[in-house]
């Protein structure tokens, strides 16, 4: 589609793809390659422009998004006395090597210095810490950068919008929640949830043996086909903006005498496959009627295993198993299954790793 | 010796010694470098690579999209694949397929190679490739991969071991008789080197020329055009390999690699242009490649906290397939051959085992070894001073070869030519003001515990010929070349095979050519890397640049040298023994020429040159090695202060002061830049930077979120002091110093870690040391 | 990586949006921080966006003598230079100078962020520690939500498919009201491990404690902010630990230590500003 914008004070119109991020539009369609591209995920800070005068991540802009913007780039400020300064004061104080962070850290350098002036070299750490620079150990690019900073005063205040009056209304108050939750962590990829049913351990265990049934209870699951022990199906998800379907095959192992059931299934969607298990177990419970636990692992493979915020998964996954129980409790009851929101456990370990990406 | 504080008086004048600023610089401030994704070829498409998800299966079944241009190894026909050979017995080769065919082996392995007129639309096409895996058990640890009965990555290796070795110096006599005996179990993450500029290459057909041209963005272009050419089964010089701007490349860039070798072919093949630049995500998870050792230590003392002798074991964590030309094995030869470090004693016994895993392959990362090796031996130094209950500075600086001692031929047969290491040593404690330290609190006003730690290393540089020799290395470097000639208006051409990578080598050895030569600095340009351009380098690598192409370039501007002086000598009516080099011109007595004469009566009017006038003319193509080809040892001493927060786990550096010794410094300011940045990577190895790996084989760091790069807010402002122990063996006494920085942090940090959290009692062992693990070694030390 | 195809759309009103939305397969665009690398690592692949950037609606500021009403338009940057009046003494402009870095502050929006709803985000720890209010809008018009109720797990709101959440709503805080905010992080920018929120207005008895960037929806603890309103912090800090317990029982030990260290460095830090 069509995006009008300025960059470096020159009018463009340019067609692109939505998908296309600025950086690569000013890259590849507009040739120009100062601005670097470190990581595409919004943590380096090498991609760094001024868009409408304020540093931005084009990396994680997009191209489309932009219209009507003025950018600037580091081919943009040759005549900036600002830039001018630094870039001198870059070179004297040995503030790069292999010049690839170099016009990212530029373009932070300059907002910081006209932005906050002469400030400590804490401040200073602390407000080029988006930008990352593999080579100088930072010392030569705080050297400079409190040189041209130094003697400068801060920028004047901006102007404060007007505030309107509001149509008084109190705050809502939240409901006063259960102090514990009920699930514990059972250690490693594993947790386990535990629900008191009314009926009896034997009548709870005839309701569960319904598979068909059972596996509904599973949100977002479909069932296709069963035969004797295998199942195939598929896993519907949709997590904040990720929808997928993970299209997949399983075993089911039912034991009668210790009233246990187990499901292990596994699907893949694009380079990313999932294993999971479910099993269920009813127990006697307190006055004569049963406990029913519900306990799932899980093991991910491919770009979905590839985070370090694992801990994440577990209030996804808990939520799934929270809600397995809860349907499992309302199919026994003789309910029928609340309509489940499209929250599958393939879904949940695609919120892992949405999770991983600068949740902010 | 002499010392001078940071910043202090450089050598007056723009030659050897000067602080200098960069001719790179005014390109790159200018955001109008060139690296080699910024490289445009009319009809230019893009390549995207289809990765392996899972560590370790058999590929059952591959299928391409239809109609769209994917392709398999099966397609790249008379493709080799990497095998690099070494010269150590019992070694073993691995087969490293340009892509997988019937067997992956690491989680990032290539699969097939996607071709579209976009890198997005590449990517599009990798989704619609499907391939059926049957996973097999993954090797992920050292013990692992060592256990026996354990699967095997390489089936008819029979074990998983690329290399064994032992050496045992006769540790026997020690082990019955020393009073003070210490245990100790360390292990380093794996960790992922980081350029801010990844792999990329730029492929292209040069009608004209009948060439093959590979931009690629790699610290070796000569090497890279010798492995090439090998494995695309094509003559070298229908190759030229022609390195553009690099964003860095701290030994990440100094292999051949599978994506290169693709990426070529399709050019040869198809006589067009094609590019592939590796993202972050793939630098992380394909490029986990580096560091991970795991050390098993018994030291041997007396009663003072003399080291007597050294047992150890060290596991190199090595990855799937062997990396050309530096081997699977370079890391295990420089672990156990560096380990005994800068410290004085005879009983030695290492065992070294370099374990096939199944990660990517291991290469040699800023410091080859010696980061691991030498927080080994500090924390061994510490732990042998508690044990004695001594002061750990001092048992350090007993412990030292002193200065007398040099040269000094260690256990391992190192021969270490200079230097006065408990000088070093010495130098930091007080600048770190120790003494007062240990008079003073223990603790902050914020309740955080301090402590003070120290490392000292010998870095071999520039490691020689025989040194390469005995490491096995299919390609051995040998001299390192540079040609050097005078323009007919008197200005200087350097060329050198050798690339430049942000160490700043365009103006170092400019620095060095007007040394010699007197041509004023800014009529100088370097030319580099560029194999149609340049003489024979084996690259930038090995903290080698300096002492290998600066000798080089001596050589050849000597001789260049030589033959102005002839020339100006007889325009000037003088003999050439008067004839000086000063303020960029060429004086003999109160007469003076400039270049441009020299230049004009060579080139332009050679009526004026003397009879029997030189007829190599004004340029000369000369190589250089040490004599002495031992490699050169470079020294210093870290000392770091750090606060540790018992609650958070939380560790603050207050303080870092380095006292560094690279012999003559060509470039103060660029000697402090490099030392600064291997330290800044040093501490991301002592507190942040982790590539884990599950059960299963699968990375868990896949993004800068994942794994942590030390930022300005984590570094100390970092305190160098220099001494210049000049080498006896060198041009100009150069040594090396591009991988010093980063081989101490771990050690000091650790150290000093230890040394704040003493009163509670807890050691770290394992680094990084992160939050979790600074609180569990409190939680053990409680418990 | 690059993000897979989509189709974009600006929407110039939060009808327009909500329209665009209740089409179904679309996504609200705002600042694109964190939906941004999301869709270049091909995680997130939404078929559609529509951006809610230039909707001006969307960067109301409205008070009355309790509760200031913030549009979810306004970044992070502008709320940490102060860009409107400040209702927190000094909380908000605080807190938002601590969000990542600059360069996304300058992009990313409060209501981008709530809507993201990552348990260790700044804003969804900090709005439900005010106990503010969300104000959000679909096809039937505007519906009012809790805070506590709106983030239901991770990265999981009371939102629908077709809402767009419009404003925020937070207590006005007095002259002598007291905030303390901690957060532990590896690396300035990165990710909290840990946050710990105190609040405490004398004028008008709003006491709150939380305990955030746990692995879901933030932990109010109401006992402590109780004891903290009618002892003092030095009274919230002896009855923290049993109700971190308690509350805080799904977490392991040694991360459950690590927010009793983030929330008694809250109300430490409260206490001496």
């Amino acid at each position: 589609m069509q995006v009008n914008l300025t960059v470096n004070g020159r009018p463009h119109s340019l067609l692109v793809e939505p998908r296309t991020h600025l950086a690569d539009m000013l890259r590849e369609t507009l040739n120009l390659t100062g601005t670097h591209l470190g990581c595409e995920q919004g943590v380096c800070g090498a991609c760094t422009v001024l868009v409408d005068g304020k540093p931005q991540r084009s990396c994680i802009t997009f191209a489309v998004d932009c219209g009507g913007a003025e950018v600037t780039t580091i081919e943009g400020f040759d005549a900036d006395p600002t830039m001018t300064a630094l870039r001198e004061a870059f070179s004297a104080h040995h503030a790069l090597q292999c010049g690839f962070c170099t016009p990212g850290m530029l373009v932070t350098a300059r907002d910081v210095v006209l932005r906050l002036g002469e400030t400590t070299e804490a401040r200073l750490r602390e407000e080029l810490a988006g930008n990352l620079c593999r080579c100088t150990g930072y010392v030569g690019i705080v050297d400079a950068v409190t040189a041209v900073a130094a003697g400068r005063q801060p920028q004047a205040q901006q102007a404060v919008v007007a505030t309107a009056a509001r149509e008084a209304a109190p705050l809502l108050q939240a409901a006063e929640r259960e102090a514990t939750p009920t699930l514990m962590p059972a250690g490693g990829a594993m947790l386990e949830e535990r629900v008191a049913l009314a009926a009896a351990p034997e009548a709870a265990w005839a309701a569960l043996a319904d598979l068909r049934r059972v596996a509904t209870c599973l949100p977002g699951a479909q069932l296709d086909s069963i035969e004797g022990e295998r199942v195939a199906g598929r896993v519907g998800v949709a997590l904040g903006p990720i929808k997928a379907s993970f299209a997949g095959t399983g075993s089911v192992t039912l034991d009668e005498a210790s009233r246990t059931g187990k499901l292990i299934g596994r699907g893949r969607d694009g380079a990313s496959s999932a294993e999971g298990e479910v099993g269920w177990q009813v127990l006697p419970g307190a006055g004569g009627g049963s406990t029913l636990v519900v306990q799932l692992s899980w093991r991910l493979t491919g770009p979905l295993a590839q985070f370090g915020r694992a801990a994440l998964v577990r209030d996804l996954v808990r939520r799934l198993a929270q809600q397995f129980a809860a349907n499992l409790d309302a199919m026994v009851a003789g309910q029928a299954a609340p309509p489940a929101r499209p929250l599958g456990l393939f879904a949940l370990l695609w919120g892992l790793l949405k999770a991983r990406l600068l949740g902010r | 010796m002499d010392g001078m504080d940071q910043h202090g008086p450089a050598v007056a004048g723009d030659g050897i010694g000067a602080r200098l600023r960069r001719k790179e610089d005014a390109r790159l401030l200018a955001g109008r470098g060139q690296y080699v994704s910024d490289i445009r070829i009319a009809g230019m498409r893009d390549v995207a690579f289809l990765r392996s998800p899972v560590a370790h299966a058999r590929i059952l079944s591959r299928r391409k999209p239809e109609g769209a241009e994917v392709f398999f190894l099966d397609d790249l026909a008379g493709v080799k694949p990497i095998i690099t050979r070494s010269a150590i017995p019992g070694y073993k080769l691995s087969e490293w397929p340009v892509m997988a065919a019937d067997r992956v082996r690491y989680v990032g392995e290539v699969v097939a190679m996607c071709l579209a007129d976009s890198r997005a639309a590449a990517e599009d096409l990798c989704e619609q490739v499907e391939v059926e895996y049957e996973e097999l058990t993954p090797i992920t640890s050292c013990a692992a991969g060592r256990a026996p009965g354990a699967p095997l990555l390489h089936e008819h290796w029979g074990d998983n071991l690329f290399l064994q070795t032992s050496f045992d110096s006769g540790i026997a006599p020690v082990i019955e008789s020393a009073p003070v005996k210490v245990e100790l179990e360390l292990s380093c993450a794996r960790q992922t080197m980081h350029p801010m500029e990844g792999k990329g290459v730029v492929a292209w057909w040069d009608h004209r020329a009948g060439q093959l041209v590979v931009h690629s963005s790699t610290q070796v272009p000569h090497v890279i055009r010798a492995g090439l050419a090998e494995v695309l089964g094509i003559p070298q010089a229908m190759l030229r390999v022609a390195p553009p701007d690099i964003g860095g490349g701290f030994g990440y860039k100094c292999q051949l690699q599978p994506e290169e070798i693709g990426v070529a072919w399709l050019a040869l093949t198809r006589k067009a242009a094609f590019r592939w630049v590796e993202d972050r995500r793939e630098h992380l998870v394909a490029g986990a490649n580096a560091r991970q050792h795991h050390y098993k230590l018994t030291a041997y003392a007396d009663t003072r906290g003399r080291l007597l002798g050294l047992d150890a074991e060290v596991s190199v964590d090595t990855g799937a397939y062997s990396v050309w030309p530096f081997t699977a094995v370079l890391e295990a030869a420089q672990a156990g051959g560096n380990l005994p470090g800068p410290y004085d004693f005879r009983a030695y016994r290492c065992k070294v085992f370099s374990v096939a895993t199944n990660k990517p392959p291991f290469a040699p990362y800023r410091g080859v070894a010696r980061p691991g090796v030498c927080f080994a031996i500090e924390l061994t130094i510490d732990a042998i001073a508690r044990a004695v209950g001594r002061e750990a500075a001092d048992v350090r600086a007993e412990n030292l070869v002193p200065g007398a001692a040099m040269p000094y031929v260690n256990v391992t047969n190192k021969h270490y030519d200079s230097g006065d290491y408990p000088a070093s040593l010495a130098t930091v404690r007080e600048m770190i003001g120790l003494d007062a330290f240990r008079a003073g609190p223990k603790r902050d006003a914020k309740g955080r515990y301090l402590g003070i730690g120290f490392a000292t290393y010998t870095e071999q540089s520039a490691h020689g010929t025989k040194v390469f020799a005995t490491w096995g290395l299919p390609l051995v470097p040998g001299h390192d070349q540079a040609h050097v000639k005078l323009t007919p208006d008197g200005a200087l051409e350097v060329k050198a095979g050798i690339p430049t990578i942000g160490q700043g080598l365009e103006t170092t050895l400019a620095q060095v050519a007007h040394e010699m030569l007197g041509v004023p600095i800014g009529d100088i340009r370097v030319t580099l890397g560029d194999t149609a351009t340049t003489p024979f380098s084996t690259g930038a690598y090995a903290s080698r640049g300096m002492v290998m192409a600066g000798g080089a370039v001596a050589r050849a501007a000597e001789v260049v040298a030589g033959r102005v002086k002839a020339i100006a000598a007889h325009l000037l009516q003088a003999e050439a023994k008067d004839v000086v080099f000063r303020d960029g011109r060429i004086h003999a007595g109160a007469a003076s020429v400039s270049y441009a004469d020299i230049g004009t009566a060579w080139y332009i009017r050679p009526e004026q040159l003397p009879e029997g006038v030189d007829t190599g003319g004004l340029e000369a193509t000369e190589g250089y090695k040490p004599e002495t080809d031992n490699g050169v040892f470079s020294f210093a001493s870290h000392a770091a202060k750090v606060a540790v927060d018992a609650e958070t786990g939380h560790v603050e550096i207050l303080d870092y002061c380095i006292a560094e010794d690279c012999g003559r410094m060509v470039n103060p300011m660029i000697v402090e830049g490099q030392t600064y940045g291997g330290a800044a990577q040093g501490v991301g190895s002592a507190l942040f930077e982790e590539s884990p790996y599950d059960e299963a084989g699968q990375p868990l760091a896949s993004t800068l979120v994942d794994y942590l790069l030390p930022g300005p807010a984590e570094l100390p402002r970092f305190r160098i002091r220099h001494t210049e122990t000049l080498s006896p063996h060198t041009a100009h006494g150069i040594k090396g110093v591009g991988e010093g920085g980063a081989i101490a942090p771990a050690g000091a940090i650790v150290n000093a870690i230890n040394d704040a959290l003493s009163p509670l009692g807890a050691l770290l062992s394992d680094i990084p040391a992160s939050p979790e693990r600074v609180l569990a070694a409190v939680a053990r030390a409680r418990a | 990586m690059k993000a897979a195809a989509f189709d974009y759309r600006s929407a110039g009103s939060v009808a327009e949006a909500v329209a665009l939305l209740a089409e179904g397969e679309t996504r609200v665009l705002a600042g694109g921080q964190s939906l941004g690398p999301s869709m270049n690592l091909r995680l997130a692949r939404p078929q559609r966006l529509v951006d809610v950037k230039r909707v001006a609606e969307l960067r109301d500021v409205a008070a009355d003598d309790a509760v200031c009403r913030l549009g979810a338009g306004w970044t992070h940057a502008e709320i940490e230079d102060g860009a409107m009046a400040d209702f927190s003494q000094g909380m908000l402009a605080q807190v938002a100078h601590g969000i990542a870095y600059r360069a996304v502050r300058n992009r990313g929006t409060l209501g981008g962020s709530l809507a993201h709803a990552d348990p260790a985000a700044d804003w969804v720890n900090t709005v439900v520690a005010l106990g503010g209010t969300l104000v959000v809008q679909g096809p039937s018009g505007q519906r009012r939500v809790a805070s506590e109720d709106f983030m239901l797990g991770a990265f999981t709101t009371a939102l629908s498919g077709d809402e767009v959440l419009v404003a925020v709503e937070l207590p006005r805080l007095g002259a002598q009201a007291r905030w303390g905010y901690h957060k532990l992080c590896r690396k300035t920018g990165e990710f909290a491990k840990a946050i710990g929120v105190a609040v405490l207005d004398p004028g008008s008895g709003l006491a709150r404690v939380l305990a955030g960037a746990v692995e879901g929806k933030p932990v109010t603890l109401p006992q402590t902010a109780e004891r903290l309103r009618e002892g003092g912090p030095a009274a919230a800090l002896a009855l923290l630990p049993e109700e971190a317990e308690a509350r805080l029982a799904h977490l392991a030990p040694n991360e459950r230590a690590l927010r009793v260290v983030a929330v008694r460095r809250a109300i430490e830090a409260m206490a001496e500003g």
